[in-house]
């Protein structure tokens, strides 16, 4: 069945269904569903979508829609894995009073998002079962939604109490509260988890995480242009950034209908493959250390120093690469580079069949990781898991075979999976998934033809049209939703990053396990929280030495944004 | 009457000896250690202070003596004090009785054995208090899991010594090498006649020794990745130097004792070189296997360290210890 065909009969039977609850449906046949639907209906729709038609829950987006349409717009965005569609169910809220149901009690994966929506643009969802905030620290005053089109992007409001300490709840009767965060070893990135810890046992715990917000996406829709954003996209991840840039470039590509030259595709697919290389060779080093294996850690650093070399070859920088621009990329591949690139990959291919081997081979590690941090199929489905977490659980996701983007299509590769579910299994498909890496590049290098790396982009793109997009991120899938706007830039820029789904199911991987394996299974979905959190470091108090004021810091982005 | 034999100086000679040697062993050890990692890593290790690195051992005990001891407020101050000295204090007394050679004792007590084990294991009550008293989460965790760790390795440790001291028959350490004086084949590690089982019984006496000095993979009490520092989280300065100095002076003495019970001691298996030569090298090679053996293995799980011992530790050793004692008695019976 073809994707045009998928689309008109998901569409089919949601009209058979609720009838006049679907109020109108754009289906652009390219793998892309809009339907807008009644807001009373919402709650409804999206338990058949999410239970009876199978759908993948991806993100909520909360939009404040007023200085246009006079409304506020939420958007739930579900996929169809099997069928290559990714479907946004819009609900359009009367501007002076935004509120709708929640889904999260039929959805629980959309728990965050909603939090998320409430904080930021203030739309309320109605029966939230944990309505407290996510995004805003406690000191932030009521009413005030930063992401709200009257709210200025330099705006701090006079009573923004920053020293005002977080409230936590309540501990269970006969736990210890034991921090893991903002500051551990094992944490590379501020976040708060508060363990509820019983003798050496997990019973639970509370979050508290996105302390770098950045506020990037307010930027993109204030101050910066369609060209600007990849470039900011991709610091939002120190790992995974090439993901992000890609992810926003082809949103707009998608809203817009700008077509991209085969080669950009060719080159875009092979630069985020080599970032899934390096960040996997990454991981396992610090799956290692984590495990208390400290000389594996070092070897997997040695071994992907190469692949940050070529790409420093390759685009000036061993990260950031900025390489994405709207309908196409910045840098070529020349014949010596790809030639070069060979050569590293036929090393690696080598050095880590070793690793592979020494780790398979490891009674210990495998004592250490089997049957810790479990997520069943159904934690997977609930929590909307993706990406080697779900892999790992036997869900066959992937978005480069599902929603084939860049030079997917065209390049034969396998999706890994395992059975197991625990910390183990995840280890084993990450390894894996280097040599299908290794094969996908060299499939690229030998199909890639000599031709132009950027369209002509010479109209205004059009106004008001939405986007979608998918990118297969080393950690799972980027999902990044897009409105086309005035003035060069975008109404609305919504990231989900794979660890925003993903750090959601913690708790539950976490529940009843020993403190020991707490590092470990948080450590297997590797979390990254500047992803989730979308900020970049900047931290402010350091004493008698420089201190980076909120002021100064606004003063710099002036200088380099405006 | 040579200078050596009027006991204020032989006293004096000693401490000053046992200090030396312990503070060197700390310092140097370290850098050995971090050389071997560095080459089992395939890198180069420290390269920067002194050729090769062999500085850094002294740039960094200048880097620890000039810092502030932090004493954390709410803590108890005094245990925290006390606990570094706890852990270094008795493991000085414990080189008193360590024949070196045969004539390079500092005391040669009749139950040298039984002090060692009685000094060794303060080092567990000291850990403990420092762990206590630093009022810290992390700390007193990592003070819960070094207790019941060397409750589960202090049994199956005793249970090898008592065995070896079925077959010794003395709890005096310069008796026990002149046991194995004959040469290799006497060494109580290859004695089967004693006991068929008396290699294994040094493997679970070495296995036991590297849970008691908590080394990786058996470093429980302060694995980095969940508990910072465990129970040294709170410590800065000497305070944790003297710690870290402690935690080297112990396997000094674990190889030490292992050398002198299992491996003959000064004895030399060919003939040449003085004998403390010979017992300095067997001692060095147990110390550069607990090296080898943290840079090999990862840290294990908790629960699975204690199942190792009084699942699989405790059992073997018991085996070994009837084994030996029929292997001793039946053959008196006829």
């Amino acid at each position: 069945m073809s994707i045009a065909m998928a689309e008109r009969a998901k569409l089919e039977a949601l009209r058979a269904r609720f009838g006049a609850a679907i109020r109108r449906a754009d289906l652009p046949g390219n793998g892309r569903m809009f339907v807008t639907v009644d807001p009373a209906a919402i709650r409804e729709i999206c338990r058949h979508v999410f239970r009876e038609m199978g759908a993948r829950y991806v993100i909520s987006i909360g939009a404040d829609d007023r200085p246009f349409s006079g409304e506020f717009l939420v958007a739930h965005n579900f996929a169809f894995d099997g069928d290559g569609v990714l479907c946004g169910l819009l609900a359009h809220l009367p501007g002076d009073r935004p509120a709708l149901d929640s889904i999260s009690d039929v959805v629980p994966a959309a728990n965050w998002a909603e939090r998320e929506f409430r904080d930021l643009v203030g739309i309320e969802p109605m029966g939230h079962r944990y309505p407290k905030r996510l995004v805003l620290p406690d000191g932030w005053p009521e009413g005030v939604h930063p992401l709200r089109k009257d709210v200025s992007w330099d705006d701090v409001p006079k009573d923004f109490d920053e020293d005002l300490e977080f409230k936590f709840d309540e501990a269970p009767d006969g736990c210890v509260v034991v921090p893991f965060g903002p500051f551990h070893p094992t944490l590379d990135e501020p976040a708060h988890f508060r363990l509820y810890v019983e003798g050496e046992m997990v019973r639970g715990c509370e979050y508290r995480g996105f302390m770098a917000h950045r506020g990037i996406e307010k930027l993109a829709e204030s101050v910066l242009s369609y060209n600007d954003i990849p470039m900011m996209a991709e610091r939002i991840c120190g790992i995974c950034g090439c993901v992000h840039s890609v992810a926003y470039v082809q949103a707009v590509e998608d809203a817009a209908g700008v077509r991209v030259p085969e080669r950009a595709e060719y080159i875009r697919t092979i630069m985020l493959e080599m970032e899934r290389l390096h960040s996997h060779l990454l991981w396992v080093g610090l799956a290692c250390h984590i495990v208390g294996f400290d000389t594996l850690f070092m070897q997997s650093f040695r071994i992907r120093e190469p692949i940050m070399w070529m790409a420093e070859r390759m685009t000036g920088n061993r990260k950031t690469y900025a390489l994405c621009l709207v309908g196409g990329v910045r840098w070529d591949i020349a014949p010596e580079t790809g030639a070069a690139l060979r050569g590293v990959l036929d090393t690696l291919e080598k050095e880590w069949r070793g690793v592979v081997d020494a780790v398979t081979g490891d009674r210990n590690i495998q004592a250490r990781t089997r049957g810790v941090g479990v997520a069943g199929p159904d934690l997977v489905k609930d929590v909307g898991l993706v990406g080697p977490v779900a892999r790992a659980s036997g869900v066959a996701i992937d978005c480069r075979r599902d929603h084939p983007y860049a030079a997917y299509g065209r390049v034969a590769f396998e999706v890994i999976t395992e059975r197991g579910g625990d910390v183990w299994s995840r280890i084993v498909v990450r390894m894996k998934e280097v040599f299908e890496s290794i094969g996908i590049i060299r499939q690229c290098l030998d199909k890639m033809s000599p031709g132009p790396i950027q369209a002509r982009v010479d109209d205004e793109l059009p106004v008001g049209r939405m986007g979608l997009s998918s990118v297969e991120a080393p950690r799972g899938e980027a999902h990044h939703f897009l409105v086309t706007g005035e003035g060069n830039r975008p109404r609305r820029w919504r990231v989900r990053a794979p660890t925003y789904q993903n750090l959601q199911g913690v708790p539950a991987m976490i529940r009843d396990q020993q403190l020991a394996d707490m590092t470990i299974a948080l450590g297997s979905i590797d979390p990254c929280f500047s992803c989730t959190d979308r900020m970049e470091t900047v931290d402010v108090r350091s004493g008698l030495r420089r201190t980076w004021t909120q002021e100064d810091l606004v003063r710099l982005l002036k200088k380099g944004g405006a | 009457m040579s200078f050596l034999e009027i006991e204020p100086f032989r006293i004096a000679l000693y401490v000053v000896g046992a200090l030396a040697f312990v503070g060197a062993n700390a310092a140097y050890l370290v850098w050995v250690e971090r050389k071997a990692a560095g080459r089992f890593q395939r890198r180069a290790g420290p390269t920067e202070v002194g050729p090769a690195g062999l500085l850094q051992p002294v740039a960094d005990a200048i880097k620890l003596m000039s810092k502030q001891i932090i004493v954390p407020p709410g803590s108890d101050a005094l245990l925290f004090r006390i606990a570094p000295v706890m852990v270094m204090a008795p493991a000085l007394m414990c080189f008193a009785t360590i024949p070196f050679s045969d004539s390079i004792v500092a005391r040669n007590i009749d139950v040298g054995l039984l002090m060692i084990f009685a000094f060794g294991s303060i080092n567990v009550m000291a850990v403990m208090l420092g762990g206590w008293a630093s009022r810290n989460k992390y700390a007193i965790i990592s003070a819960a899991r070094v207790v019941s760790q060397n409750v589960a390795y202090e049994i199956p440790m005793l249970l090898t010594v008592i065995t070896m001291l079925m077959v010794a028959g003395t709890l005096n350490l310069h008796e026990i090498v002149k046991q194995q004086e004959a040469g290799f084949w006497a060494w109580n590690i290859f004695r089967l006649g004693t006991n068929p089982l008396m290699p294994v019984t040094f493997v679970i006496f070495f296995t036991c020794m590297l849970a008691e000095t908590n080394r990786a993979p058996f470093d429980m009490a302060e694995a980095e990745s969940e508990l910072v520092a465990g129970a040294y989280t709170e410590y800065s300065g000497m305070g944790f130097g003297v710690f870290f100095m402690g935690e080297y002076a112990n396997i000094v003495i674990g190889c030490a004792v292992a050398t002198v019970l299992f491996l003959g001691g000064w004895g030399s298996p060919v003939g040449f070189l003085p004998g403390v030569w010979w017992f300095l090298a067997k001692m060095y090679f147990l110390i550069f296997t607990v090296i080898w053996i943290r840079w090999t293995f990862p840290r294990t799980q908790f629960y699975g360290l204690l199942n190792l011992s009084w699942k699989i530790l405790i059992p073997f050793s018991l085996a070994t210890l009837v084994l030996t004692s029929i292997v001793m008695k039946i053959p008196r019976m006829f």
